[in-house]
């Protein structure tokens, strides 16, 4: 497998997604080119940094009250 | 503080708090003041979610404003088979895909395709693994991102949808949210190092 096939199956290779043939190409081709192991790594980077955004931490939140009060119900 | 305001606060503490169901179920019956503690209760939740998907604080506020008339209107079709902030999450999710919609053609909205080629340079680029990506630069990213996009990363890798989900909400197909995914992940880490390169 080359960098061309295995480019778009990395978030497939991530998920555990792929039959074990492909698989097993993405993994030896991950093991013998540097480029495409680091855009694997920055790909996992991403994942794990995106589950962290759930967090209400660091928001800055608006005035509830007011938008309560702004609120038209029929 | 008296014995009577201890007995008092001590009855409050065990009291049992009443549950977002008999809330909703109270507000369906026009309680109006259920209805306001059903707000208060899920109001940075809905908001916080709102934000996460448009990346804009002032739509993320008009957002959630709707979502709570709508919720308001829609509160008796609650039956409390799913949790209700499951339920008001999906709701969430559903009213600012709408708003995409509206505010987007289908194309840009599903396809994306051509507008932001995500191109890898071989041999140009820094090879340095990326480190931890911090919340700010991260948020910065996505925001960068298409709408079509933005909402799948946000349902998957953020809400933790699953691909099947996501295509009923888009109405699209797994297979397209899967590939839409990686071209977002692969446009984030593209937004993501030009940031660093610049600072």
């Amino acid at each position: 497998m080359d960098c061309e096939e295995s480019l778009p199956l990395l978030s497939d290779y991530h998920a555990g997604e792929l039959d074990e043939s492909a698989r097993d190409g993405v993994r030896d081709h991950l093991g013998c080119c540097p480029p495409c192991d680091g855009i694997y790594h920055d790909v996992e980077t991403i994942v794990v940094s995106a589950s962290s955004l759930r967090e209400e931490e660091g928001i800055s939140f608006p005035d509830e009250n007011a938008i309560w009060q702004r609120m038209q119900f029929n | 503080m008296s014995a009577a305001e201890t007995n008092e606060a001590d009855a409050a503490e065990t009291k049992p708090k009443v549950t977002d169901f008999e809330l909703a179920q109270q507000s369906a019956a026009g309680d109006r003041d259920a209805f306001e503690q059903l707000y208060h209760r899920h109001f940075r939740r809905v908001y916080a979610l709102c934000l996460r998907m448009t990346s804009n604080p002032s739509t993320a506020e008009d957002l959630t404003q709707e979502v709570f008339i709508h919720l308001f209107n829609k509160i008796g079709s609650f039956r409390g088979d799913s949790a209700f902030t499951t339920w008001l999450h999906r709701m969430t999710v559903n009213h600012v895909l709408m708003y995409f919609r509206k505010s987007s053609t289908r194309s840009e909205l599903l396809t994306m395709e051509g507008e932001t080629p995500v191109q890898i340079v071989r041999g140009t680029e820094n090879q340095a693994k990326m480190p931890i990506v911090d919340r700010i630069a991260l948020e910065k990213a996505i925001s960068e991102l298409p709408p079509g996009y933005r909402s799948v990363f946000i349902l998957h890798d953020v809400e933790g949808y699953e691909h099947e989900e996501i295509g009923r909400m888009l109405g699209t197909s797994t297979g397209t949210s899967k590939s839409q995914l990686h071209k977002a992940r692969l446009k984030l880490r593209d937004l993501i190092r030009r940031q660093a390169a610049e600072n």
